[in-house]
């Protein structure tokens, strides 16, 4: 059949009427705000599911880490409830996890063992399913404890916090294609390399409209794996903290410049918002907000615009999530349990205009795209979480109307002996996508 | 909103028509060729596909031998970040090549369709207008596969993700898919080097890696006699 094209615009206008033009697939930002500007099916609407990197805890269930997955829809019988989960058979130090850019899979990585596992959430959203073991991480790159898990287009860029040799904090970042194959190690800038660097890692974050990947720094194996109330007694060990950010190229994959940012800044937001080219992270030591951004001659600056509680109590910001407008931040505080708003309309000066104490501990935090919901998860590492009764072990699910945060369930994953919660991310139901090797012959609606 | 008109062209007009957009300016320098590496991410999946003139081949006829820019369009992709941001930036960067005869004859387009169905040989061939045919200093191919079960280890092994995104009224047969833009950067082996999305898909960008895998291609038989 010979297809006139005009004809099949006529269709196709009849069909979307005026809108033609107007479907669009969504811009690539991200779901819960925090994902690789990459990730493509995002939701934007209610997420039907959130899925919990778990640490395993010796003699709780079956003491593995796992991916718990809790049913986040209101609509739902099983809101607020698990649906599933897996274990991965083995105690790793569960930690962070990011999908691969076409959302079909989720990266999650173990801190101590330097496992990486990939779960299929696509098949069937409500019941992840582990498809891959990556176990030649450390082998094939040097580094240790993969962190960060960033989706680049068909490749997950794995950023570290440590390395074989000697478990200290100089570490860099791994590049694997999707198929889980690694292909490339880059190690971050040592001092010997640029002035002011110092070799650690932690977050990535890329904002592909400037060409820049920002990377942030925190420490080593030996002290993550440390007791938290042994290690703040070494004075040595305590100077063996990141207090730099990198700006790299991303296109080259090589370092240009090395801010200085004391105190172990740990996560990084870029702006989502529209024409913004700044980023935000928060130092856990110093208890800082800290705005990187270009200066007038467009040379990156890094500069604190803002305190974090009080800095001298070591409040220790664990997490941060921005609004996808880029006016609001929440930033959680593990030592005082504590979840603060910072209005930031003018991020050069974030103001603090509410806080709520929302455990005994806290760390991650992920606010939904429409930011009306707060998930709130309570472990920070297996050997820094608080012991007793402060050890609550929790996923909570927060409503935010612009002026409180409001409980709407909590999960105790330790009465239900799942484990430590810590990283957080979003999924929904089959439907919204449908991916042609499930079934080819979906794609033309036949 | 002339550059939504301009693209608005390239949807009603295919390939044909794509010349006369205009591309965006890059907010940022690419890194100059040679000084940076690309990475071997994967291999090129291997194939039955149609060219326009409804011949089987298989596709590492077109993914060797020259260095390729390949992607997955539909013909009525109405999404303006998508396949016609894609036509309007070969397009640009063809008559860069056009332009260049230190170029000519070393680099392949190659335009595949996600939906075999409706873009039939005829369809593909209509749609490229006169590049399907052109026997310039650039050659573009223009493929489609026999079904979606063809297809399918195809969109696999790029690792390019494809969803329905809109459901079917009854009646009507025209799909609306969802899929996130790439086009793939192949050295004449046949390994994908790049992934370009929507961000990087600017032909400054494609420009210098292409002339970074060029300046690869002449160090090699160099380094082959030093080993």
């Amino acid at each position: 059949m010979q297809l006139n094209r005009f004809t099949r615009a006529a269709a196709l206008a009849a069909y979307f009427g005026a809108s033609l033009l107007g479907w669009i697939v969504p811009p690539a930002l991200a779901d819960e705000t925090c994902n690789s500007p990459y990730l493509s099916n995002l939701i934007k609407g209610q997420e039907d599911y959130v899925y919990v990197w778990t640490l395993g805890v010796p003699g709780m269930g079956d003491g593995s880490d796992k991916l718990v997955t809790l049913d986040a829809n209101p609509k739902s019988k099983t809101f607020g409830k698990v649906v599933a989960q897996v274990s991965v058979g083995g105690r790793g130090e569960a930690h962070h996890a990011g999908f691969t850019d076409d959302r079909r899979f989720l990266w999650a990585g173990g801190l101590d063992d330097s496992k990486i596992y990939v779960f299929d959430i696509h098949s069937d959203p409500a019941k992840p399913r582990l498809v891959n073991t990556i176990a030649d991480f450390e082998k094939r790159s040097g580094l240790v404890g993969p962190h960060t898990f960033y989706a680049l287009p068909g490749r997950m860029l794995i950023g570290a916090l440590s390395n074989s040799k000697d478990g200290g904090g100089a570490t860099g970042m791994a590049l694997y294609n999707n198929k889980g194959e690694f292909i490339q190690k880059y190690e971050m800038p040592a001092a010997s390399a640029m002035k002011g660097a110092d070799g650690y890692g932690y977050d990535l974050a890329v904002n592909p409209a400037r060409n820049v990947i920002l990377s942030s720094s925190f420490t080593g194996k030996k002290n993550y794996m440390t007791p938290l109330g042994t290690l703040i007694k070494d004075q040595g060990a305590m100077k063996q903290f990141g207090n730099t950010m990198v700006v790299w190229n991303l296109k080259a994959m090589q370092p240009e410049q090395v801010l200085n940012v004391p105190g172990a800044p740990l996560e990084i937001r870029w702006s989502l918002n529209e024409g913004d080219d700044w980023a935000i992270t928060a130092t856990a030591l110093t208890s800082k907000l800290w705005l990187v951004k270009k200066d007038g001659k467009g040379q990156w600056q890094a500069r604190d615009v803002a305190t974090i509680g009080d800095p001298a109590k070591t409040p220790l910001p664990v997490d941060i999530s921005m609004r996808a407008d880029g006016k609001g931040l929440w930033v959680n505080t593990f030592m005082d349990g504590t979840t603060r708003y910072f209005d930031i309309s003018n991020p050069e000066a974030p103001r603090q205009t509410y806080s709520k104490k929302t455990g005994a501990q806290v760390n991650m935090i992920s606010q939904s795209w429409d930011g009306k919901r707060v998930y709130v998860s309570s472990s920070l590492l297996a050997n820094w979480d608080k012991a007793g009764k402060d050890n609550e072990q929790f996923v909570k699910l927060f409503a935010w109307d612009g002026k409180a945060l409001n409980e709407q369930w909590k999960v105790d994953f330790t009465q239900l002996k799942l484990g430590r919660p810590h990283h957080m991310k979003f999924g929904a139901q089959t439907g919204q996508r449908t991916a042609w090797t499930a079934d080819p012959a979906r794609v033309a609606g036949r | 909103m002339r550059g939504t008109a301009l693209l608005a062209l390239a949807l009603y007009g295919g390939a044909g028509a794509a010349q006369e957009l205009a591309v965006s300016a890059l907010a940022w320098v690419p890194p100059a060729p040679g000084s940076y590496r690309l990475e071997r991410i994967l291999h090129a999946p291997d194939g039955n596909v149609l060219d326009s003139d409804g011949r089987l081949h298989r596709l590492s006829e077109f993914t060797t031998g020259k260095i390729t820019l390949f992607s997955f369009i539909y013909t009525y992709c109405s999404d303006p970040r998508g396949c016609p941001l894609a036509y309007a930036t070969l397009h640009s960067l063809k008559q860069t090549v056009e332009r260049t005869p230190a170029l000519h004859g070393k680099i392949r387009f190659v335009s595949m369709s996600f939906d075999p169905e409706y873009d039939t040989p005829v369809a593909m061939r209509s749609y490229g207008g006169p590049e399907a045919r052109a026997t310039g200093p650039l050659e573009w191919r223009f493929l489609t596969t026999r079904n979606g079960r063809e297809l399918a280890p195809l969109l696999d092994g790029f690792g390019q993700d494809v969803s329905v995104a809109a459901p079917q009224p009854a009646g009507r047969r025209i799909p609306v898919l969802s899929h996130m833009l790439k086009v793939y950067l192949i050295d004449p082996g046949g390994t994908v080097r790049e992934i370009y999305s929507t961000s990087w898909l600017h032909p400054a960008v494609l420009l210098n890696d292409i002339q970074t895998l060029l300046r690869e291609q002449a160090r090699a038989p160099v380094q082959a006699r030093r080993r």
